[in-house]
This record gives structure tokens, C-alpha cells and sequence, in this order.
């Protein structure tokens, strides 16, 4: 058993006969347990989700983000490198959820031009001190 | 305007009695390209999820008070509310909440808001800010690739689209408790349902080769 440590939010996965030297696959479990509890009280669970739940519903968001990926991955093998327009490709049927996305993602660009905004007149306002 | 106890019910009543404009502008900007990033009306509803992804901190809202302020300064849009939002806790969302740039849209949620009961709002504040941690999501999608090239922009759409995911799955699952009459948390029984039927549907994406010896 390598490293069942309880205390920790995180265990490892127990993998049989994996060589110390390959890169790290491993993967730790209740990585986003906190979140997830949150995240499910929020959208109608208990307040204190079960663990089981949330550990079921880890495994299942972990599963759907590498599918997600893998086929991201498969539309940009044709250009190379794989690029966010990737993952908008493959929601463009979900409307939700390619609404959501592209909002983030013009939100994003909005905090990334105040930001720059500030500094400069952050800047500013030092060469004038 | 009758006290109804279900605030959307409320919100509803409003609604009729002034009817929302035209929808086209809002629309627009929703389903705008990427490549030119919207920098007008479409106004962000979870500006303090984003900024929770943003500077990976799910339980506190983080912006520097200076940095706000010179925000607003220099951003002439509703943008300052989003800003003057991170400082504060809760109450502020009753008070300023954007959405999508619809002056219609943000009077309903304010009136929908402003009769939630305690627990509605509680709950509505973890649906807000939770969120997919930046570093972890970044970390899980470096182990994917295999490649050290992950945007902060597609850590944030997938968090993104995750999280609607988790609802889907959730809300589904809420769905098969109702029929099945069972009350409580939410019990793995249910989201194995919930997931099977998601499956049925089409919205989770099929692995092409199927996954062997987890």
C-alpha cells in the first residue's frame, strides 16, 4: 500500500506494480473534494454532501474533462498544438454550456485589460511622485 | 404587485407587468466570437465565480480594495459594480448584481434576490462562488496532454464547463430522488442514475476506446 495517509484530504490510488520512475499518473483522490462540496450544495444537495457522492462525483467530472480532452486533442491533431477554440468545437452543440464559456472567456479578457489599465497608471502615478 | 412567498413567482409577476426589450443586443454579444473578445454590454453574471478561478480562492473574495477602485476609474461600464462586488460579502450581490448587460434581466434578479429566504440565499452563494480550483484543473489537465502547454484560458473554460457539468449531473440526480420519493443527501445510488441517464442522452461524451482496467 503506498502511503494511505487518512489524515490528508488526498490518498493515493493504489497501483499495482507501477515503477517509481514513471511519470507521476498517479491520481489523488478528493483532489476537488472541497469544491465539489460546495459546488453540489449549491446546486441542491445537502449541506454536507456524503462523501461516497462526492467521491462518485469526482470520478465522474475527472472521467468527462479526460473524454473532453482526448477529444479536444483529436480535433487539434490536424493544426498541432491544441487550443481552447478546441473545446468551444466540441460544446457547440450544448448552447449552456458554449454561452457560459464564452463568457468566461470574454470576462477574462476584460480583467486582463483593467489589469493592464492599472499598472500603467499605477506606473504613472510613481513617475510623477 | 401581490407578496407572493416564492420569490421567482414574484419575479414572474413583475416581468408581465413590464415586458422585456428586445433580446437581439443581449444575443449578440452571448454568441459573439472568441477571437474578438465582447467588450461592451455583455456584462458577466459570475464575475466573483471567475475571479474565484481566477486568483484560486473559492472562499473569499479577493481584489485589492486599490485595485477596484482604479478599475472603475478606468473602466466606464456597469464593470465597477463587478469590482466593488469583490470586496464585499454577500449583501452586496443584492444590491448590484450584473448580468449580461439587460437592464431587465438585472431588475428581475435583484427582485428575485431580494426575497430569497435565508437558506435560498445561502445556497445560491455556494452555487456562485464555488468553483474548480485554477492549480488543480491545471494540474489534471497537464497529466491528460502530457504537456506542460495548458492556457490559463482553457483552465478557466473547462473549470467552466465542468462545473455545469457537476449541475447537470446534480440537478439530475435531485430529479431521480423526487421520483424515487427518497429524501436526505444525495446518495452515489442516485448519481450513478443520474449519470446513466445523462449517458442516454447524449451529453456526456462517449469514450472511443473503451476504458479498461481503471
Amino acid at each position: 500500500m503506498s502511503g494511505g495517509g487518512i489524515a490528508g484530504s488526498s490518498k493515493q490510488k493504489i497501483e499495482p506494480s507501477k515503477p517509481a520512475d514513471a511519470p507521476s499518473f498517479k491520481r489523488k483522490r478528493g483532489v476537488f473534494q472541497k469544491d465539489l462540496q460546495h459546488m453540489m450544495y449549491g446546486y441542491g444537495d445537502d449541506q454536507n454532501p456524503l462523501p461516497e457522492s462526492v467521491a462518485l462525483v469526482e470520478d465522474i467530472v475527472v472521467e468527462y474533462v479526460t473524454d473532453l480532452v482526448h477529444k479536444a486533442q483529436d480535433v487539434a491533431s490536424k493544426r498541432g498544438k491544441l487550443l481552447t477554440e478546441d473545446f468551444l468545437f466540441l460544446i457547440r452543440k450544448d448552447l449552456p454550456k458554449l454561452n457560459r464559456a464564452t463568457e468566461l472567456l470574454a470576462m477574462n479578457e476584460e480583467l486582463k485589460q483593467a489589469r493592464k489599465a492599472f499598472d500603467m497608471d499605477e506606473e504613472k502615478l510613481a513617475t510623477v511622485d | 404587485m401581490k407578496q407572493s412567498q416564492d420569490p421567482f413567482e414574484a419575479a414572474f409577476v413583475e416581468q408581465e407587468e413590464s415586458p422585456p426589450e428586445s433580446p437581439a443586443a443581449a444575443n449578440d454579444n452571448e454568441t459573439q466570437n472568441v477571437d474578438t473578445p465582447v467588450n461592451d454590454a455583455n456584462q458577466p453574471e459570475d464575475e466573483l465565480g471567475l475571479d474565484a478561478t481566477v486568483d484560486n480562492n473559492v472562499a473569499s473574495t479577493s481584489a485589492t480594495p486599490s485595485a477596484s477602485a482604479r478599475i472603475a476609474q478606468t473602466n466606464n461600464k456597469n464593470k465597477e459594480d463587478d469590482e466593488d462586488e469583490e470586496e464585499d460579502n454577500m449583501e452586496v450581490e443584492l444590491g448590484k448584481l450584473p448580468s449580461s448587460g439587460d437592464p431587465d434581466k438585472m431588475a428581475v434578479m435583484q427582485t428575485i434576490l431580494s426575497r430569497f429566504t435565508e437558506e435560498q440565499m445561502s445556497r445560491y452563494e455556494s452555487f456562485r462562488r464555488s468553483g474548480f480550483q485554477k492549480s488543480n484543473m491545471k494540474r489534471l489537465l497537464v497529466s491528460i496532454t502530457g504537456s506542460q502547454k495548458i492556457s490559463i484560458p482553457m483552465t478557466i473554460v473547462v473549470s467552466g464547463i465542468a462545473k455545469m457539468f457537476v449541475g447537470e449531473l446534480v440537478e439530475t440526480a435531485k430529479l431521480v430522488m423526487a421520483e424515487r420519493k427518497d429524501s436526505g443527501p444525495i446518495r452515489p445510488c442516485h448519481i450513478r442514475e443520474s449519470y446513466r441517464r445523462m449517458k442516454l442522452e447524449g451529453k456526456v461524451p462517449k469514450r472511443s476506446v473503451p476504458r479498461l482496467f481503471r
